[in-house]
């Protein structure tokens, strides 16, 4: 016999998948828009936002709902827990590829410098590091977990190399500090993209292993071999 | 873990031919609160039961094992069963009351034990149901007959009956499922008191009291302990797949 239960937790992780779906197709297209600098891919970013934040609040209040009414434990209670977490942190992505949209008209005269500091390979990094995150929320396949915290931690080294080479350019053109301000931006941006895909991450192994790595990043990898 | 109050090694019980319980072995600590769970027909009952040989009234059972309580087995010839019991009292799922008056049913194991001074009963009688909380609600009529009270006041006077004797053990078995829910909260809230004082071992199919009243939770499943450990572990984490799905409902 299939519990009620059961019905409302699959109701649940469809739509954390359709979440997950939505916010690294607004991060693609958004990265997307900043390399071609497209500024009207990047304003369908700004405009699709309301789906994400609908959604949101549709994610919260059936984990409100399923808490109340059924006093969820073990595997159940980790999964809502974790949904609630996951929920927002997807929705948080998505406002970074709407921040991201923003700010692309402000860079749009000065493509060339986004190849030149290989902001183009540092998209692409994270553009990966979120499909990949999403899989792995699909999946519940934990073994990949350890790689998405690696691409993390190159993302993050890439981002402090861009805006220590960014810094030095303003020092010696002053001319260049609007647009490079709002690459800065850009740039924490992306930065924060992984953080949030390295939480997702997290709280998946939270809903496979009942393990909170969070925090303890350093010794998951170190005692984790797998992949 | 606080030190162990009960000790169970082995233990293995039969009805008739029927291995209802097959060697247990856990340990049980001292002013905390036990649950154990499990599907009917489990064995929860049966074992909480062997912990102070109530069982021994049922013919054809056989046990064997040991059951220390403060390191002594209680099943060795020469331990007094009544002692014992004095020392291990039990609550029952449906309330006893006697046909008598409040005063007399909390007083009647103390005059059993050979307590028959009137002031020496009072203090004990009063004392008993304020330790159960409810001799607010039954201070003024202590001669009224005890079947007028409530359902959830039947069981807390119960309990407050087996305090009387003076117990350092008490077993529960299901004290709150015939109880409406403000009822149930308040046997609930006096668990949470009485350990303080006393060690509590109960069984219970409400696997959210379980969840909020107990410190330790046993998972009994076919006569066999599956998985016993500190109750926010078995909630949140639990090791093995069987308590998993008894917890979550997905079988049981």
């Amino acid at each position: 016999m299939e519990r009620h239960f059961e019905q409302e937790l699959d109701k649940l992780n469809k739509r954390i998948l359709k979440m997950g779906n939505l916010v690294s197709e607004q991060v693609h297209n958004a990265l997307e828009a900043l390399l071609t600098c497209n500024n009207e891919l990047a304003q369908q970013v700004i405009n699709t936002d309301n789906k994400v934040d609908k959604l949101d609040v549709k994610i919260d209040k059936l984990c409100q709902r399923i808490f109340a009414l059924t006093q969820p434990v073990a595997t159940d209670l980790r999964l809502i827990m974790s949904a609630l977490k996951m929920n927002n942190d997807l929705e948080r992505l998505g406002d970074l590829a709407v921040n991201i949209s923003a700010k692309i008209e402000g860079i749009s005269d000065y493509k060339e410098i986004l190849t030149e500091l290989h902001v183009d390979e540092l998209a692409q990094m994270t553009d990966l590091i979120v499909k990949d995150v999403i899989t792995i929320l699909n999946t519940r396949n934990t073994a990949f977990v350890r790689d998405i915290f690696l691409s993390a931690n190159a993302i993050e080294e890439r981002v402090q190399a861009i805006s220590a080479r960014i810094i030095e350019e303003m020092m010696h053109k002053t001319e260049v500090i609007v647009v490079a301000t709002n690459l800065m931006i850009i740039l924490t941006q992306i930065d924060r993209m992984a953080d949030y895909s390295t939480n997702i991450a997290e709280s998946v192994v939270f809903v496979v292993e009942g393990r909170m790595i969070k925090h303890n990043k350093k010794s998951f990898l170190e005692s984790d071999t797998s992949g | 873990m606080k030190q162990p109050k009960i000790q169970i090694r082995d233990l293995t019980l039969f009805y008739g031919e029927k291995m209802a319980l097959n060697s247990i072995s856990m340990e049980i600590p001292e002013k905390e609160v036990t649950a154990f769970i499990g599907p009917s027909g489990c064995g929860k009952s049966t074992f909480l039961r062997t912990l102070n040989r109530m069982n021994d009234l049922i013919p054809n059972v056989r046990i064997t094992g040991e059951v220390l309580v403060d390191s002594l087995n209680i099943y060795d010839k020469q331990i007094d069963v009544v002692n014992l019991r004095k020392k291990v009292g039990m609550v029952f799922q449906k309330s006893n009351p006697f046909t008598k008056s409040i005063y007399e049913n909390v007083a009647y194991g103390p005059k059993i034990n050979g307590i028959h001074d009137r002031k020496k009963l009072e203090v004990i009688v009063e004392t008993s149901l304020q330790k159960a909380f409810i001799w607010e609600e039954v201070k003024d009529r202590l001669h009224d007959s005890a079947m007028g009270l409530s359902g959830g006041q039947q069981q807390r006077m119960c309990i407050a009956r087996a305090l009387a004797v003076n117990p350092e053990i008490i077993l529960m078995d299901e004290p709150a499922s015939a109880l409406d829910p403000i009822s149930t909260a308040k046997i609930e809230e006096l668990i949470f008191e009485l350990k303080k004082n006393y060690t509590i071992v109960i069984v219970t199919h409400n696997m959210q009291q379980a969840a909020r009243v107990s410190d330790l939770t046993a998972f009994f499943y076919l006569g066999e302990l599956v998985e016993y450990g500190k109750t926010r572990k078995i909630f949140t984490t639990p090791d093995k797949k069987q308590t998993e799905d008894y917890i979550t409902g997905r079988f049981g």
